[in-house]
């Protein structure tokens, strides 16, 4: 009896001692804690490295490029597709668009990292810490000011006294904001911007925010406030900055295959590398697919013949580089769905990988436009045509192709000249709808495309509801507080 | 005696062990004098050895027998008894006995439980040989529950058992799929009807949100394991909390106990079974248009100019059939070859297996090689060793077209393209004219892409009983087990989808599960009360890796990494290392008066890493009862009832089905920026997480009449609380949802089981089987009563709401086709001046109100078969069907979308849909627009269908060739049969199958992989 107690005992001790010896303290392999995550001042780089990635994400870059883009009327889509890039291409946006939906969710994660990292740092620590400061800040407001301009009204229509979007100044915010009005995110965007300018002393490349690229953004934010004389000063800052110089022609037809850091005009872009390579997912795919492999990409989104008839007004123009018209082997103009097949290559090629591209969010020739923008509504016609000659002189046009005060070339009015010249130069790059709502244009589409019924008519006026995105569907049902757009 | 119309008792030598023992205590528990004093030691030898030798005079007579059942088995523990006086004892683990008897001669009554006791007369000779026969009911059969084994007739709980012969009546490789239908309230649904495919299992309704709500399964009596459905004994659901409560700290979704087959003492048993046959894919109601129909249907909503210009008639030369291309008439082969045997002390089970099954799309299939090895030996009287192996290879096959894949393009591909050019070659879709939307020949790419997984997958299981002494042993279950598996997925650079480069990702992943079960059980009686205690430590560590890699430029038809020209880092390059742990201490009594009264409670501590350090330990306990009314005085010499009990118990059960690590705040480390490591926020921490609890009653009736119909019947009501939820977050806070102990949900059930012998007259038999569950969940209560909306925009939009079914969907209810302007409609609630609601309609889908439109709860499941016999012939049948469940058919948002996507082939409309041609036309779909009608084919109620529906699961027809013929050939037994797995199939869902997955974010049909109709030739052989 009691041998045999002793063996129950050893036996039940054995057991309990392989039953309890297991750690339950389990730690993930690929994350770490919050605190041990943004301790010192590497781990805020990390983070920070952390804001910048979660603008890679297709989720930002690609819709951030579809909502500015494709409502324009320099696409033109050839045919349908189930894909709600449809729906923003023809103006039918509908509760649970999940391009609006996710770029709302990724803008506001960005919003939120960017908090975590201002939260930790304490002005004047060190350089280094200001600067990343600066540069979370720079992102913060860069994801609102992309928010407000896809879901709120433009500042012009009602002065900035329409709905815009939730601000999230904090990571510890309210669970449930509403909507501030638009003059309020405008109003928050100023003040945050300028402080990061005043914290980011050191001259990073284009890859990364820096005091220029804060006043860059601060143009372009003054320039859709209607606050020409601030457009100005500030636009004025970066192209005095000598930070910053226009490519030569040649260089320029070449402007997107190069990569950022060594391209001396971009001020901001969005880095992608070879890991980032989004394929069929990426923008460039849309616009492009390779003529050689035929797989590359979708290829359906096609510059639109009011764009192309633009640009054949000077055939020696360099911008026919960024278009590739597409020819059988016959020679025959090839067109799907009736629209005529010019792909668009602004998101193609860097590095020699089809689909791959950094996509370039400020550029120094966007100053020159801004600047000249801002001086045409000022009344400064000389020095607005000036500005405008110096982007159309870096395409390569000279002579009578260059306007002057006295020459617009039938164009009605200065403004007129320097809107049509930033569509020239910017197109594609995600600001012409943008350009014409904020002035109070109408969208006018008179080419083949599947945006219509008779698939060649549509006008949107500034005004329109559709003119701004639905607020997505599923923050309405969770958040009460948030009102929708009509 | 007529022969057992169920399964006989197939108890391992252990169960039976058990029962043995149980018997010796209860016959020691009568001479109580004698036992007692007897030493321990001769009490070994005495159970051990051949005789149970009652010191009683010498002039008395030695009377020795052995006892069989009617398979000719052996049965331990048979209580032996000289008839009118207490001089008894009981079959050793041979099934012999002898006995010392005063008197020369008399009468011995033999009984056991589950068994009809016999009587026999002492003859002359002395030896006495008694054949028994099962009692004629299914609740005779002995099954292992938790971690002991019981007679259904004592169990308190509610369990269904389904034995391998009925299992194994449809042709599949997977446990759960056959399992289908075969239990009341175990509902098993699969999303794809592809070989390959898992189905998702749900016992009692969902009663979980976030958390899984897969059942615990346990392979012979250890968590997880792998099993091969050619070696399955049987297999026991456990349903309520009585019954799972062993299990309790992870059994909240049920417990699926499957028990692999063991040798028997005694002739070896050689078995061959092939089954070999062909599969065809089953469209059901589903058709697209052909060349002509969707001409006509485009002409209605074109602009005419437009029309003919891209539309010209010459289009109608071509009429592809693209579905008839992409699926094929495949090949199913099953073949299995067993050897069972052994001796007295060791028994060894050794079956190999080999299944191949092509997948109706062409290119897709699954092989499968396994082994299987259970051994078990006694090393000595105390110590007995079992050892069990699986081992299983697998392949696996699927579509790799690539970009959309081959299910897609085989609908929505347009019949006015051809695959071909006209020498015969095949296009890849991208050539100028080619009009459909994809731009992609499925046929192109399955010429060189390649999408294979392998798989190795081992288990081992040693097993140690030690006989410490009388009544208590202890027994120590441990299980070593890996799964390795690599995936290569290749895009050959002259497919469509290889990118202009040649496209290779190889994906390996590698978990292994250690698990060591160590129970110490005590069984003891005095007079007519038995006890039986079992105690169990358990600690289980599992560990899973996976490392994937993307490789692009690929000379064409080189598809190993080293070729690669460059390989890709993050992104499509990853690798993840997951861990968890659970260790839990149990303690289970169990009490029965003389096999009339039964009790059983237990108690269970489970801790797990995967919960918040302030919460990580689990506390659950169990109650049954049951009263086996038959077993009583009054009943006794009542010719109706065979059998009668009544059931209940109460108690709690688990679920930690949830991800690793959730309750930590965390950055990720997965992503970069330019190259440089960055740090994400991806987490929020909530330390206070901790174990979903669910608390079952259950009150239940088996009952047996007339030999001829058992009816068990439960009812149930399961509540879970501490609900978690994955809640989802305004994306304002930076997070998509956080996991959260929220809430409450119900499930209250109804399960009725009835087998009835209709008809056995000579040589024709005619059975049924019919089981059928009800279930109705509930939202009780949610944390600060807020609804819980899912909607990711592209699948149907769920609510969890108080008051309302859990799997509730959420979204714009349609409200028809407005007849002025053929525009659709959809409800808009607003309130008006008083408060009230005011529902009007809107054609304009934002305006439109989102509200409860139905649920994918479904209201019934179950199944029914007959089984008819005449003489060597058996003929069964067996439908399923799920009833009241709705489905969204998701496909037709873009097959039945009102002209949205003129380059994508359309469904042939019903018969009963109509269209909106002219004003005043009552018509159930929109006038059809080019590009679309106003949004009307987004999500909307619109598509919600009834996905209501009765399936032949299987018909099959056996003859078992007469012993004449074989015992020429040296065969004993040989059965053919031809069987056909889902024959027909029942229901209005307009789309092909209307099963889908019931499980979490199910009740969606989108385009999935059309289940397969078989039909099978197979024969048996024992040698």
């Amino acid at each position: 009896m009691k041998k045999n107690n002793r063996k129950l005992l050893f036996l039940l001790g054995t057991v309990l001692m392989i039953t309890t010896a297991c750690d339950k303290d389990l730690q993930p392999y690929d994350s770490k804690s919050d605190e041990t995550a943004l301790a010192g001042p590497d781990d805020l780089q990390t983070a920070t490295y952390g804001s910048y990635a979660g603008l890679v994400s297709a989720d930002y870059t690609r819709f951030q490029h579809i909502l500015g883009e494709y409502s324009s009327d320099n696409v033109a889509l050839s045919g349908t597709t189930t894909d709600p890039l449809y729906n923003v291409y023809n103006y039918t946006d509908f509760p649970g668009n999940n391009i609006t939906t996710s770029f709302w969710r990724q803008a506001y994660k960005v919003i939120f990292s960017a908090n975590q990292i201002i939260g930790k740092i304490n002005d004047g620590t060190s350089p280094a810490l200001d600067q990343l400061k600066g540069e979370n800040m720079y992102l913060r407001a860069m994801a609102h000011f992309d928010l407000v301009r896809f879901f709120g009204r433009p500042y012009a229509q009602g002065n900035g006294n329409n709905p815009g979007i939730p601000i999230i100044k904090t990571s510890q915010g309210e669970e449930f904001p509403a909507r501030n009005s638009v003059k309020e995110v405008y109003d928050f965007l100023i003040t945050d911007l300028l402080k990061a300018a005043s914290l980011m002393n050191i001259k990073k490349d284009s890859r990364f925010a820096s005091k220029e690229v804060a006043y860059a953004l601060l143009a372009r934010l003054y320039l859709h406030k209607e606050d020409n004389a601030k457009a100005l000063e500030y636009a004025d800052l970066v192209i005095k900055s000598n930070r910053y110089s226009l490519l030569s022609t040649a260089a320029f037809k070449n402007y997107f295959r190069s990569i950022p850091e060594s391209n001396p005009e971009t001020i901001f872009a969005i880095r992608h590398i070879l890991a980032d390579n989004r394929l069929k997912g990426a923008i460039g795919s849309m616009y492009y697919n390779d003529p050689v492999t035929l797989s590359t990409g979708w290829g359906e989104m096609y510059a639109s013949a009011s764009y192309v008839k633009l640009l054949a007004a000077n055939p020696n123009d360099a911008r026919h580089s960024f278009i590739e018209l597409q020819l059988a082997a016959n020679g025959d103009t090839l067109k799907r769905g009736n629209v005529v097949k010019y792909f668009v290559n602004k998101y193609n090629w860097q590095e020699g990988v089809a689909n791959l591209s950094s996509p370039v969010l400020l550029r120094l020739a966007d100053m020159y436009l801004i600047r000249a923008e801002a001086n045409a509504k000022l009344g400064n016609a000389g020095a607005a045509i000036s500005d405008v000659n110096i982007i159309r002189t870096r395409a390569g046009l000279s002579g009578n192709q260059l306007y002057s005060t006295s020459d617009l070339k039938g164009k009605a009015s200065v403004l007129d000249v320097v809107l049509e010249e930033r569509r020239l130069e910017l197109a594609f790059e995600g600001q012409r709808t943008s350009d014409l709502f904020r002035n109070n244009k109408p969208l006018v589409r008179a080419y083949p495309g599947f945006h219509s019924l008779d698939r060649f008519n549509q006008t949107v006026a500034a005004s329109a509801p559709r003119a701004i995105y639905l607020i997505p569907d599923r923050e309405l049902k969770l958040n009460a507080n948030l009102t929708p757009n009509p | 005696m007529k022969k057992s119309y169920l399964k006989s008792t197939n108890s391992s030598v252990r169960i039976r062990m058990a029962v043995f023992f149980l018997a010796v205590f209860l016959l020691a528990g009568r001479k109580s004098a004698s036992a007692t004093n007897l030493a321990l030691g001769e009490v070994h030898s005495t159970l051990f050895s051949n005789s149970f030798n009652l010191k009683e005079n010498s002039r008395d007579r030695i009377i020795r027998g052995r006892v069989v059942d009617e398979k000719g088995e052996t049965l331990p523990g048979v209580s032996v008894q000289l008839k009118g006086t207490t001089v008894g004892t009981v079959t050793n683990g041979n099934g012999e006995f002898s006995l010392n008897i005063p008197a020369d001669n008399g009468t011995l009554v033999f009984s056991f439980l589950g068994f009809t006791s016999v009587e026999a007369i002492i003859g002359a000779s002395g030896t006495v040989k008694v054949t028994m026969n099962t009692m004629q009911s299914a609740l005779n059969e002995v099954v292992v529950v938790g971690y002991t084994s019981r007679s259904i007739s004592q169990l308190s709980s509610s369990v269904s058992v389904v034995s391998g012969e009925k299992l194994r009546d449809v042709t599949s490789n997977n446990v759960s799929s056959m399992l289908q239908g075969k239990a009341p309230g175990v509902i098993v649904s699969a999303s794809s009807g592809s070989p390959n495919a898992e189905p998702s299992v749900i016992i009692r309704g969902s009663s979980s949100i976030t958390a899984g709500s897969a059942p615990l399964y346990v392979v012979d009596g250890v968590i997880g394991g792998t099993v091969n459905p050619v070696d399955v004994e049987s297999v026991t659901v456990l349903k309520d909390a009585a019954a799972t409560g062993l299990y309790g700290s992870r059994a909240a979704n049920g417990v699926i106990i499957i028990t692999t087959k063991s040798g028997k003492a005694g002739s070896n048993q050689v078995n061959f079974s092939a089954t070999t046959g062909i599969n065809q894919v089953s469209m059901g109601n589903f058709d697209v248009m052909n060349s002509q129909q969707l001409y006509d249907y485009q002409k209605t909503f074109w602009n005419p100019a437009n029309f003919n210009r891209d539309r010209p008639a010459t289009l109608l030369s071509q009429d592809t059939d693209w579905s008839d291309l992409a699926f094929r008439t495949g090949l199913t082969q099953n073949y299995t070859l067993s050897v069972s045997g052994g001796s007295e002390k060791t028994q060894v089970y050794v079956s190999g297996n080999f299944y191949n099954e092509d997948g109706t799309l062409e290119t897709t299939g699954r092989k499968t090689y396994n082994l299987r090895t259970n051994v078990s030996h006694d090393i000595s009287k105390k110590v007995k060793l079992g050892a069990r192996l699986d081992v299983g290879f697998n392949k696996f096959q699927e579509d790799a077209s690539g970009n959309y894949g081959a299910l897609v393009g085989a609908t929505r591909n347009l019949p006015w393209d051809s695959p071909y050019f006209a020498d015969g070659t095949l296009k890849r879709g991208t050539e100028p004219g080619w009009i459909g939307r994809e731009q992609d020949n499925f046929l192109h790419g399955w010429q060189y892409n390649l999408d294979d997984t392998k798989r190795n997958s081992l288990s081992g299981d040693i097993k140690l009983d030690y006989f410490i002494t009388k009544g208590l042993t202890f027994t120590s279950s441990n299980r070593v087990s890996y799964n390795n598996s690599k995936r290569q997925l290749y895009y050959d650079v002259r497919a469509k989808a290889g990118s202009g480069l040649g496209r290779l990702t190889n994906d390996m992943a590698f978990s292994s599960s250690l698990i060591t079960s160590n129970r110490l059980l005590y069984e003891t009686s005095f007079g007519k009360n038995n006890f039986s205690t079992i105690a169990v430590a358990e600690a289980e560590k599992n560990f899973a890796e996976r490392n994937a890699l993307l490789g692009q430029g690929f000379v064409a038809g080189l598809r190993v990494m080293n070729a690669a020209s460059q390989i890709l880092s993050s992104g499509n390059a990853n690798g993840s290392i997951n861990e968890n742990a659970f260790s839990k201490g149990l303690v289970q009594v169990d009490y029965n008066y003389d096999n009339k009264y039964f009790l059983v409670g237990a108690y269970i501590n489970e801790t797990s890493s995967r919960f918040g350090a302030n919460n990580r330990t689990g506390h659950f306990y169990t109650l049954g009862s049951s009263w086996i009314l038959s077993n009583e005085g009054f009943m006794q010499g009542n010719k109706t009832f065979d059998f009668l009990k009544l059931r209940a118990s109460y108690g709690s059960t688990g679920n930690a089905q949830i991800g690793n690590y959730q309750t930590l705040g965390l950055y990720s480390f997965s992503s970069q920026y330019s190259g440089f490591s960055a740090s994400t926020p991806s987490q929020l921490a909530n330390p206070d997480l901790t174990w979903e609890k669910v608390k079952t009653a259950n009150l239940g009736l088996d009952v047996s009449v007339f030999k001829r119909v058992t009816l068990n019947v439960d009812l149930y009501d399961k509540t879970s609380e501490a609900l978690l939820l994955n809640v989802q977050l305004p994306f304002t806070s930076g997070f998509t949802s956080v996991i959260q102990n929220v809430g409450s949900v119900k499930n209250k059930g109804l399960e009725l089981n009835l087998t009835t012998l209709n008809l056995d007259k000579g040589a024709f038999k005619w059975e049924t089987n019919f089981n059928i569950a009800f279930n109705k969940s509930k939202v009780l209560r949610l944390d600060q009563g807020k609804d819980i909306i899912t909607d990711n925009g592209f699948s149907p939009a769920t609510i969890v709401s108080v008051g309302h079914d859990l799997n509730s969907f959420y979204m714009r209810k349609w409200a028809g086709v407005d007849p002025q302007t053929g525009d659709p409609l959809w409800e808009k609630i607003t309130k008006d001046a008083n408060g009230n609601s005011v529902v009007t309609k809107t054609s304009v889908l934002s305006e439109a109100t989102s509200q409860f439109v139905g649920s994918y709860t479904p209201d019934f499941t179950g199944g029914i078969s007959n089984t008819f016999s005449y003489k060597a012939f058996t003929l069964s049948a067996f439908l399923n069907f799920v009833s009241g469940v709705e489905v969204f058919n998701s496909s037709r948002t873009s097959f039945d979308s009102d002209g949205a996507y003129e380059t994508v082939n359309n469904m042939l409309p019903r018969d009963e849909w109509s269209r909106w041609q002219k004003p005043g036309d009552i018509a159930t779909h929109p006038r059809a627009v080019f590009g679309g009608n106003k949004n009307s084919n987004k999500l909307s109620s619109r598509y919600l269908e009834d996905g209501s529906y009765i399936r032949l699961r299987n018909v099959n027809l056996g003859y078992t060739l007469p012993k004449s013929l074989l015992t020429k050939v040296k065969v004993s037994n040989a059965r053919i049969f031809l069987s056909g797995d889902n024959l027909w199939t029942g229901t209005n869902f307009s789309g092909a199958d209307p099963e889908v997955s019931l499980g979490q974010n199910g009740g969606n049909s989108a385009d999935r992989y059309p289940i397969s109709k078989k039909f099978l030739f197979g024969v048996n052989l024992g040698l």
